[in-house]
């Protein structure tokens, strides 16, 4: 049985533990913690020394990294514009996401994100347009990642809207046609149900139940329209539809309190239509129809009014 | 899968290298720990390297061998959030954020301490951590984890890491500025 071996390092001390040096007096070198170190490798071995390249690169790359900053202001921009309309949209604030996805998209139309937030946004306020400039403005609408989710959102939106503007659109032919009012009203709330957003749908419905009522003979429901329409928005051209359901009741009934209730708010309507240009030649053609109306008792539609009186004046010309 | 040579994705993303060892280096100095020989890069395995003494100290310990997957992981995340706008989010073409974003996933991807690193850590760790020392306790499963995805390197964790970084980091950036 012997003793258990001990073992220790033996490590001489004339040799630098770096670079192997032998110390030229043949005595120890000094020793930094456990290790002897010549001259020359001590202060390296304490504290070496970063070499130049390295603080060279990176001072070039801080100063790049600056310069990318600087350069990338525009789209720090754009994207803290892009990430608050996202917040906005997720808390369905749509109205005040589109201006902030606006600018987003102003600088960056390429962007499937932000374009997607913004088409989304405007067609959740009924904006159409604003949409569709996003989205033509993105490679015709192509996105990179068709099948995701909020691409088909956006899609079933966009298809939505579309449908029910088309739908408003051939709402507004056949009540330019003349004879289709009700068909034509009937479309258009159709339209404005399947697209509730469209702001613009719910203000034009009233107009196509004036139609409505107008070619039903319902005149009470006319003027009842009629002074609703005008009340939220009170205008000549307003102003005059009152005149003609009035006018109506007047030519059916024969009360003279009807003809001057006609004849104020046509007056009204052709006072409020002097500062505006667009109003004054809309009166020029709705005053003599009203007119005529009122003088004659007889109510013809625009169509008849049209045939019998101006399409001599188009000869004339 | 596919096998590309280590020697060639270590080549293409060589920053990385460098800046872990000098991640090495700058805490061997913070700690005054002695350094016996460094290599920033080279073509071969280990493609960079710092020998220094070991440390009685855990806390440096700790920082020299954790070092470098905190300083490789935050300027990966700096360089990325430079990047991350035009290359990711907007689809602009803009070449230097191009060059960033491959600067900052380089960086990223070389964050994981060597296995050697962890193995100093995870031996004395236990110990500590019973005595109660913080960062011995947050070194635990740090490391452990650490350990498993340098096993991982063989199925791209580091440059699955290095991704998940360089768009992440920016994204919580970006989202905590904007409220």
């Amino acid at each position: 049985m012997g003793q258990a071996a001990v073992f220790t390092r033996n490590i001489d001390g004339s040799l630098c533990a770096l670079c192997g040096k032998e110390n030229p007096s043949g005595s120890d070198f000094p020793f930094r913690k456990k290790l002897p170190f010549c001259e020359k490798c001590a202060p390296l071995v304490e504290r070496w020394p970063y070499p130049l390249w390295l603080k060279l690169s990176l001072a070039g790359l801080a100063l790049l990294l600056a310069a990318s900053l600087l350069h990338g202001r525009t789209y720090f921009h754009a994207g803290s514009e892009m990430y608050r309309g996202e917040k906005l949209v997720k808390q369905a604030k749509y109205a005040e996401a589109v201006p902030h996805l606006k600018e987003a998209v102003r600088i960056a139309p390429g962007s499937d994100k932000a374009v997607l937030l913004l088409a989304k946004a405007a067609l959740k306020i009924g904006d159409m347009k604003t949409a569709a400039m996003a989205l033509q403005g993105h490679e015709e609408g192509h996105f990179e990642n068709g099948q995701d989710q909020d691409v088909q959102e956006m899609k079933a939106l966009w298809e939505r809207a579309t449908g029910a503007a088309k739908k408003a659109n051939e709402a507004g032919k056949l009540a330019l046609a003349g004879g289709k009012d009700v068909e034509a009203a009937k479309l258009f709330r159709e339209a404005a149900a399947e697209y509730p957003e469209s702001k613009e749908m719910t203000a034009a419905m009233p107009y196509f139940d004036e139609g409505a009522a107008f070619e039903q003979k319902n005149y009470d429901r006319f003027l009842s329209l009629a002074q609703e329409v005008f009340a939220k928005k009170p205008n000549a051209t307003n102003a005059a539809t009152i005149a003609s359901a009035w006018a109506c009741k007047y030519a059916v009934s024969g009360e003279v309190k009807f003809k001057d209730e006609a004849e104020q708010f046509l007056l009204k309507g052709q006072g409020m239509a002097q500062s505006d240009a667009e109003e004054k030649k809309q009166m020029e053609d709705y005053a003599p129809r009203i007119r005529y109306r009122i003088d004659s008792r007889q109510i013809i539609t625009t169509q008849e009014y049209n045939k019998r009186f101006r399409s001599s004046e188009k000869e004339k010309k | 899968m596919f096998f590309i040579p280590g020697i060639v994705i270590t080549v293409l993303t060589f920053p990385g290298v460098i800046v872990h060892e000098a991640g090495h280096l700058f805490f061997c100095r913070l700690f005054g720990l002695q350094v016996y020989g460094v290599c920033f890069f080279q073509f071969k395995n280990p493609a960079g390297y710092v020998i220094h003494e070991n440390s009685d100290n855990f806390t440096a310990q700790f920082f020299v061998s954790m070092g470098p997957f905190i300083s490789n992981t935050l300027l990966c995340v700096l360089f990325c959030t430079a990047a991350f706008l035009p290359a990711w989010e907007l689809k602009i073409a803009d070449p230097l954020a191009y060059f960033f974003y491959w600067l900052g996933i380089s960086i990223g991807m070389h964050a994981f301490p060597s296995t050697t690193d962890l193995k100093h850590l995870w031996q004395r760790a236990p110990a500590l951590a019973k005595k109660g020392n913080l960062l011995a306790i947050v070194s635990l499963p740090l490391a452990g984890l650490l350990v498993v995805l340098n096993y991982a390197r063989v199925v791209w964790a580091d440059l699955g890491y290095g991704i998940l970084v360089g768009v992440l980091g920016p994204i919580a950036i970006f989202k905590a500025l904007v409220r």
